[in-house]
């Protein structure tokens, strides 16, 4: 790979320590794809909390920090374990306090903005179309390339920050136009789209993801007014069953008016997938990993819970109690907590026996503790937050739409299908 | 023996009992650093571990931030030893070289069709190939 100037002395050490090492993991990770050079991105975010980090992590973060590195491009950062504001109330562990302080203060001293939120694209890192970005976080990766048209490829959390310090990331992968070509025809013209929910949606991603890996599928048939929630829960579905980097939605990804602008001029003899309802039916079986029907929490927000969707699960809890042996949390960024609050629903919301909580998701942080204090049958609206509570807390785990869930605080016992 | 031609994602050598998946692989949620056994429910390596072995699988999937575990799980000494894909997923490509474990992938034959589990395997990412020894 060929090497600019600059690149090459911040290869040898003459800006730091740190950014050398960010520069070596780039120059190897580009090497790897035969990247030819480098090129600038203008927006990162990264994604690790302290359940993945763990105390290595926060080590390697700290000795990255060493002697003054800082990243050089606008740096935001996924959620984290818990709403600082009611770290007290909710009986947070003293040593995950600490964890998160050590976190806090070398992310600050690296200067990543401090959003804990992994919808980053609602509260500021907005790239444009064409951008070159290193956005670690599978599922706003895929919706960067697939909704707004930046281009990112699936980078790992520490080839993103070696971006953000280096302010290069290798050209290859998604960042070249010859890459970004469906691969794969995925139709839903048999499914009946009109009744789907948002957790439908997520089974469509959740089947699509492991029928086509690491290819880029493209869907031919999807309204092109289909509600975000939906559009965001194939996106966000399909990276934890595949490896997938970019999805065409026709009429809707800005790079696929069409289907020949989303296969790259003439549709040739390519892989088709179509869907029908006994996939989406599997994926339900497939995504649940609970069989208990006392719920001990049903969880919202992964991905962070926008304000519609904070309304709509207010408006479903209007003149309703939360069951007394079930919690009912919202996961959501400070920003949309704070609208919450100035809407009413947040007092709303806690009057009815649930909580909003701020800096947090719903497949991660908060379930270090909540397996501590007992809770381990958990509802989520989310394919995504079922698999990875189950796969790295170990939660009994059940999915479905916004409507069971909230049915099922209210009952205490799980009201979805199966 | 076999030997089949690689190309390297990072550099070294490391040989020992294969370990193979026809699966791709999540190291976040998929794989418990703590011992580093393999739990993502319904995977055909369910239940095994893949520390100390090369490990040899298709590609990676799911959370970018499996570096992160990846990482957590070689320092615990859980990690396996070298790293067989078909293709090198960009998670798996930088937990290798952040941990400086020798990476292969293309093959210039499919490494899930030539390599059993528990045959003998060394890695040379220095020069670009696999030996196989037959065991199983």
């Amino acid at each position: 790979m060929e090497l600019t100037q600059r690149e090459q002395e911040i290869l040898e050490g003459k800006t730091g320590r740190g950014a050398q090492r960010c520069m070596e993991i780039l120059q190897a990770y580009g090497e790897c794809y035969e990247a030819r050079r480098m090129i600038p991105v203008t927006s990162v975010h990264i994604a690790g909390n302290y359940p993945v980090l763990m105390d290595e992590g926060i080590e390697w973060l700290e000795d990255l920090a060493q002697g003054g590195t800082k990243v050089s491009v606008y740096t935001t950062k996924n959620p984290e374990m818990y709403d600082f504001e009611q770290a007290e109330e909710l009986k947070v562990p003293a040593i995950y306090q600490e964890r998160q302080g050590r976190i806090d203060t070398v992310l600050r001293s690296l200067g990543v903005t401090l959003t804990y939120s992994c919808h980053h694209y609602l509260v500021g890192n907005v790239p444009r179309f064409g951008d070159h970005i290193a956005w670690a976080s599978s599922g706003s990766q895929v919706y960067a390339n697939s909704v707004i048209g930046a281009r990112s490829n699936r980078d790992g959390d520490h080839v993103a920050l070696a971006a953000a310090v280096t302010g290069v990331i290798p050209e290859w992968g998604l960042h070249l136009t010859e890459n970004r070509r469906g691969q794969v025809i995925v139709e839903t013209e048999r499914l009946n789209l009109e009744g789907f929910t948002t957790a439908d949606y997520q089974a469509i991603g959740w089947q699509v993801g492991k029928m086509v890996g690491d290819k880029i599928p493209v869907f031919v048939n999807l309204p092109a007014d289909s509600a975000i929630q939906n559009i965001k829960g194939i996106l966000y579905t399909l990276t934890v069953t595949g490896a997938v980097g970019l999805v065409h939605l026709v009429g809707i990804t800005p790079e696929a008016p069409t289907p020949e602008a989303a296969f790259g001029g003439t549709v040739g003899p390519l892989d088709r997938i179509s869907l029908e309802q006994k996939d989406i039916d599997q994926a339900y079986i497939e995504i649940s990993s609970s069989s208990e029907d006392k719920v001990d929490i049903v969880i919202f927000g992964c991905p962070q819970c926008s304000i519609q969707e904070v309304q709509e699960i207010a408006a479903l809890l209007e003149g309703k109690k939360v069951h007394g042996d079930t919690e009912l949390w919202i996961c959501t960024s400070n920003w949309v907590k704070t609208l919450s609050k100035r809407m009413g629903i947040y007092d709303s919301i806690r009057a009815a026996g649930g909580r909003i909580v701020a800096d947090v998701g719903a497949a991660d942080g908060p379930h270090l503790y909540l397996r501590e204090r007992g809770i381990r049958v958990v509802a989520i609206n989310s394919a995504r937050g079922s698999y990875y509570a189950h796969g790295i807390f170990g939660m009994d785990t059940w999915f479905g739409s916004t409507q069971e869930l909230v049915q099922t605080a209210i009952s205490g016992k799980w009201e979805g299908k199966l | 023996m076999m030997t089949i031609k690689a190309k390297p994602v990072t550099r070294g050598i490391a040989e020992g009992e294969a370990i193979v998946s026809h699966l791709p692989i999540s190291f976040t949620g998929g794989m418990d650093p703590n011992t580093g056994v393999i739990r993502e429910p319904g995977h055909d390596l369910e239940g095994q571990s893949v520390a100390g072995k090369i490990l040899v699988f298709p590609m990676g999937k799911g959370s970018t931030t499996g570096s992160w575990q990846f990482y957590a799980a070689f320092k615990r000494g859980n990690a396996p030893k070298g790293i067989i894909n078909v293709k090198a997923e960009g998670i798996v490509a930088v937990s290798a070289i952040i941990t400086g474990t020798p990476m292969v992938h293309q093959l210039e034959n499919d490494p899930l069709e030539c390599i059993n589990n528990g045959d003998f395997v060394r890695i040379n990412a220095d020069e670009g190939f696999v030996e196989i020894e037959r065991r199983a």
